[in-house]
């Protein structure tokens, strides 16, 4: 590309024009509202940081529950779980969700979840697992609330809690004890798949809410270079 | 059964005894605020109300409550009486932490009785506590600070809040109201919003509130398993794997040093920005031991560094020497005519040269357009033999990964002349090091070789060296330099074609004072100075360059004189000094750094001058002598003058006529020597007598002619002689002296006389017909007391005739002086041997025919010495003999006079008037 006299001078006005326009640029006034970008990056960071917390505590709560729960290779057919709000869900059906949608069901999703896990929390023997149950619900609590937490920030309201769906964990005598493991080892395999979920969905909303001025940046030097 | 009765009895007793104490300690008041809590500084008011019942009872009312602070009486003016019951106190100002405030009142008017008391306190609501940070010490529960402000003198409770927006968390109490540690895990990437509540009686605040992400704040474990490996491949790299804790990413903060520095240098902080758990380190020495040690942080950089990782350490892997050693060589000095023997050095090389552990050092001597010799050496020196030719010297050190580059070395050939030295060459220390400059000759030089080694008496010379490049003009002595020791450095440039002159100069690193002073002596000292001498101190004594001496000096009363000499003296005149004086001398040396005495020296000056005495003396003693040649002279010619006046002329009563006159007088009967002698001078006759008289009866026989003298002369006085004959027997001498003792009153008496006879017989040669027979008789008798030893040795040289008389009475003398000592013995032998008489006469005789030839002068004499000796062995028959001897010796003596001497008698006769 040869540069004549014109082009310069045309690029030199450009270059005044973005450089007069730069303070408008959202991203770059510091000054004002941050919006919902740090909290969604939080919340996904919290989410990355809960899939690490959750694969050591499964690790060890299976090795509590014992064979073959704690077997890599062991996949029970889900059985009792069916109250368990399922975190699979069909791609093209994932990607067609809406920003308030996908947040609500992640928000519903915590929600029952946290509710079931506080009910392991309950069962378990050890003082240690205990502690570690109840820092990841506490964690969890957490998420929930960064979640609400971008909610509020994009202006979404919080779903109602469903009538029914609340405890519905509960250690009835119909269970026997392994029925009642393999519920504890769906349950924990379905937070996994949770939080594996809402780290793409909170990375997807992440890369959605990025601020523009990179991409002003960006086309600045397409155009210059 | 009666146990439980007591039981009961004592229980029952008890809570009747508590009952009515409660009733009695039931207060007649109170203080209204019952817990007071005042503000600092602030006004305060008390009440104090009575009761109904007391007033009746003590028959008081408000106005008699005495209120106290701490047991003092509050002034009345803070008092008022609100009503009959009520009174009150007003305090302004409190500044008292606690006040014990009681309320008396004064029962019937005078007994004081305390009513109620309570305990004021004073302090300060509490600060809004400010500075509020917290940090999370992973693995731990988050801990936070806050600064309380100013100290409120009240128990105030500090209590740390935090909370979700949808959720609380439990309080944090704090003990010590600056930092609590909450009870829960926090939980990362959600926001928390925490503050602290300070509460006290007097008042509630709250701190501004801080949100944060605890991850924000997060200190974590240090990173641990640090470790360090190398790579063969790159000898300048060290490859660090640690691990770190938790799942967060983190950036590090690596730092290493090499093991025996102290510093550390930092690895860019945006080489290790991205979280890692390896790293490898660049741009590392070779065969170097390096430590590492690495901290980390949230990558964003938001929280704390971690504490530093343990330490680890690692030793990169060996390099080829990068530089060849420093090379030189000695050339034995006592080499032959063929050969020479030459001493190739080299210096090790520093580990940051070599890179390695050296395995050996490759030599290769290469003799001029010839063969070459190939060394491998493992030391430092390598010891050649080599012809007067030129040679050229290699030297390569050698490690595990290779060979250094080699050093060469020119041996010129031994004809070979140095030239081109350094100019200008100076050491002097700087920086606590020796310094040494020079300037370069003027021909490119390929290096330089610096020598050095400490100058001392007691030890030889042994240098150490180092090697400089050629561009190089100064430097620093590498090597372990004391201090107060002379180095001499010695500088060789080296050439292409070889070594050039070496330069020399000496240097201290550090002068001192030196360890001791010069001893001085005096080379020659005179009336009014002194020179003084001494020897330059040993070089071991210097501890520096001698830049001066002082020289002091003074006299035992007088002030002290100080002379500076020059250090290049060795001897100085001090002058003027005061002459027959004792002078004290001390010797200091002065270096830069400070001096020493020497040993003190005393010398004294002469009174005289050299010289001085012998002018003084030899005119005197040539003017003494002069004086008396002249005193000899003048006495010489006048000496008849003086002899006319000391010695007037005695008449010789032997030459007096008389005798002449009467030669007819009958001869006497007795026996008379004189008249013999005189008559026809043969002594034979007169030997025979004398023999004779030895013959054991030696004194009565002289004494009997003495007697007869005496008798002569005696008998017209009437003097008896009989002391010579009565004390025969015991001295012949004291007799004789006695007799001359007895008659020296008649001489005198008879001097008169006497004298005018011989005077005018003597000089007109006329006889005198008056009184000669006196005369006659007396003369022998006064010689021989004046002068018995003159006539000893004079006897021999009297005239013929005149001496006759002499000789007689000589012969007596003779045997006086022995006679003296050893009549004793004389006497003592007689005793022994008086029966053998003929024995010893016999005896004589023979040892006379012994001695017949010896004069009787030097027998005498050797008598005379053995006097005493012979009498002290007394009773010894030697003793014995010696005198028979001396006895017969006159004798012998007798008779050979006439034959032998009288010649000489003769011929001397000037002598013969006396």
């Amino acid at each position: 590309m040869d540069l004549r006299a014109g082009d310069s001078w045309g690029m030199l006005a450009c270059l005044c024009t973005v450089l007069w326009h730069l303070p408008a640029v959202p991203a770059l006034n510091r000054t004002g509202d941050p919006g919902p970008g740090p909290s969604i990056q939080k919340t996904y960071d919290l989410t990355r940081y809960l899939e690490h917390q959750l694969r050591s505590l499964a690790g060890t709560y299976l090795n509590y529950l014992g064979p073959p729960f704690n077997e890599p290779d062991f996949n029970p057919p889900r059985l009792g779980a069916e109250t368990l709000p399922r975190a699979t869900v069909n791609l093209e059906v994932w990607r067609s969700l809406n920003d308030k949608l996908r947040l609500t069901q992640n928000y519903e999703a915590y929600s029952h979840l946290l509710c079931y896990l506080r009910g392991l929390n309950r069962q378990a023997a050890t003082a240690e697992l205990r502690r570690s149950l109840a820092h990841f619900c506490t964690s969890l609590q957490g998420l929930l609330g960064s979640i609400a937490g971008v909610m509020a920030a994009l202006g979404y309201p919080l779903p109602q809690p469903l009538p029914g769906t609340e405890p519905a964990w509960a250690p009835g005598p119909a269970h026997s004890d392994f029925l009642q493991k393999m519920d504890d080892f769906w349950l924990l395999k379905e937070l996994q798949t949770w939080l594996w979920r809402s780290a793409k969905d909170f990375n997807r909303l992440k890369k959605k809410m990025q601020p523009p001025a990179a991409s002003v940046t960006l086309h600045l030097e397409a155009h210059g270079f | 059964m009666s146990t439980l009765r007591i039981w009961l009895t004592q229980a029952l007793f008890i809570f009747l005894i508590t009952e009515s104490i409660g009733q009695l300690v039931e207060p007649c008041g109170y203080i209204y605020p019952e817990f007071p809590v005042v503000q600092r500084g602030s006004n305060f008011t008390a009440i104090c109300v009575l009761k109904e019942k007391c007033l009746q009872q003590y028959y008081v009312n408000a106005s008699y409550i005495v209120w106290k602070t701490n047991h003092v009486a509050v002034p009345k003016e803070q008092v008022t009486v609100i009503n009959r019951t009520t009174s009150s106190v007003t305090f302004t100002d409190m500044v008292l932490q606690t006040v014990q405030l009681t309320c008396n009142v004064l029962s019937f008017g005078q007994i004081e009785q305390n009513v109620y008391g309570t305990t004021v306190l004073s302090g300060f609501p509490p600060d809004i506590p400010t500075n509020l940070s917290c940090i999370v010490n992973e693995g731990k529960n988050m801990l936070c600070h806050w600064d309380p402000g100013r100290e409120t003198y009240l128990e105030t409770n500090y209590t740390l809040k935090s909370e979700w927006p949808t959720e609380k968390f439990a309080d944090c109490h704090s003990k010590h109201g600056t930092s609590c540690m909450v009870s829960f895990s926090p939980i990362y990437f959600v926001n928390i919003e925490v503050w602290v509540e300070a509460e006290n009686a007097l008042g509630k605040v709250s701190s501004e509130a801080i949100n944060f992400d605890p991850v924000d704040k997060v200190k974590h474990i240090p990173p641990y398993n640090l470790s360090v490996s190398n790579s063969e491949e790159l000898s300048s790299i060290l490859k660090l794997t640690w691990n770190n804790s938790g799942t967060l990413r983190l950036k590090s903060d690596i730092q290493y040093r090499t093991k025996d520095a102290s510093t550390w240098i930092q690895v860019p902080l945006e080489d290790t920005e991205s979280p890692r758990t390896s790293f490898t380190v660049q741009d590392l020495k070779p065969f170097t031991e390096y430590v590492f040690r690495i901290r980390t942080i949230k990558e964003d950089g938001k929280g704390y560094w971690s504490d530093w990782s343990e330490e680890a350490s690692g030793i990169t892997y060996e390099d080829r020497p990068s530089k060849p050693p420093s090379f030189w060589y000695k050339i034995n000095p006592s080499h032959t005519q063929e050969s020479r023997s030459a001493r190739l050095i080299w210096k090790e090389l520093p580990l940051s040269e070599a890179n390695g552990k050296i395995l050996d050092y490759e030599v290769i001597l290469t003799q001029w357009k010839s063969f070459s010799q190939n060394y491998t050496v493992n030391g430092t020196e390598l010891i050649v033999n080599l012809t007067n030719n030129h040679y050229i010297a290699s030297l390569a050190a050698r490690n595990v990964v290779g060979k250094s580059d080699t050093a060469v070395l020119t041996i010129p050939s031994s004809h070979f002349k140095a030239s081109h030295p350094v100019v200008d060459l100076k050491a002097f220390p700087k920086d606590n090091k020796l310094r040494v400059e020079w300037t370069a000759p003027h021909k490119p030089v390929k290096k330089y070789i610096i020598e050095w080694c400490v100058l001392s008496d007691n030890s030889p010379c042994v240098p150490d060296w180092q090697q400089e490049g050629g561009s190089v003009t100064q430097t620093y002595l590498r090597g372990s330099l004391l201090e107060s020791k002379c180095y001499l450095i010695t500088v060789t440039p080296v050439f292409t074609s070889g070594p050039g002159s070496s330069e020399s100069v000496k240097a201290y690193l550090k002068q001192a004072a030196p360890s001791r002073g010069p001893t001085v002596r005096t080379k020659k000292v005179g009336k009014n100075e002194a020179v003084l001498e001494w020897d330059q101190l040993p070089v071991d004594d210097q501890n520096g360059f001698i830049r001066n001496y002082s020289i002091s000096y003074r006299t035992s009363i007088g002030n002290e004189i100080v002379v500076n000499v020059d250090s290049s003296h060795t001897e100085y005149t001090l002058s003027p000094l005061s002459s027959d004086t004792l002078y004290m001398v001390r010797m200091a040396a002065y270096t830069d750094e400070g001096g020493k005495d020497g040993p003190e020296f005393t010398f004294t000056t002469p009174k005289f001058a050299q010289g001085e005495i012998e002018a003084i003396v030899v005119p005197v003693c040539l003017a003494f002598l002069l004086t008396t040649l002249l005193g000899v002279l003048f006495c010489f010619n006048k000496r008849d003058l003086i002899k006319k006046h000391i010695w007037p002329n005695v008449p010789d009563p032997s030459k007096s006529h008389i005798a002449q006159w009467s030669p007819h007088t009958p001869p006497r009967h007795n026996f008379n020597s004189k008249d013999q002698m005189y008559s026809d001078g043969n002594f034979t006759d007169v030997s025979v007598v004398e023999i004779e008289a030895n013959n054991k009866k030696p004194c009565p026989d002289d004494l009997k002619s003495l007697d007869l003298f005496k008798k002569e002369k005696i008998s017209t006085e009437g003097h008896s002689s009989g002391i010579g004959g009565s004390s025969c027997m015991s001295s012949s001498r004291p007799s004789i002296s006695s007799n001359e003792e007895n008659e020296s009153a008649q001489n005198t008496a008879s001097t008169v006389q006497y004298s005018t006879v011989v005077h005018s017989g003597y000089r007109h040669q006329v006889p005198s017909v008056q009184v000669f027979s006196r005369s006659e008789s007396t003369q022998p008798l006064l010689d021989s007391e004046e002068r018995p030893e003159d006539l000893q040795l004079a006897d021999n040289v009297d005239s013929s005739d005149e001496i006759l008389p002499r000789q007689q009475y000589f012969k007596q003398n003779c045997s006086q002086p022995e006679a003296n000592p050893d009549i004793s013995h004389f006497e003592r032998s007689n005793q022994v041997s008086s029966g053998s008489e003929e024995d010893f006469v016999r005896l004589k005789q023979q040892q006379v025919s012994d001695h017949i030839s010896q004069p009787c002068g030097s027998e005498q004499q050797r008598l005379f010495e053995e006097g005493p000796a012979t009498g002290a062995l007394g009773a010894g028959t030697d003793g014995q003999v010696e005198q028979f001897e001396s006895v017969g010796m006159e004798t012998a003596m007798d008779e050979e006079i006439p034959k032998s001497y009288l010649p000489q008698t003769v011929r001397q006769g000037g002598y013969m008037p006396q």
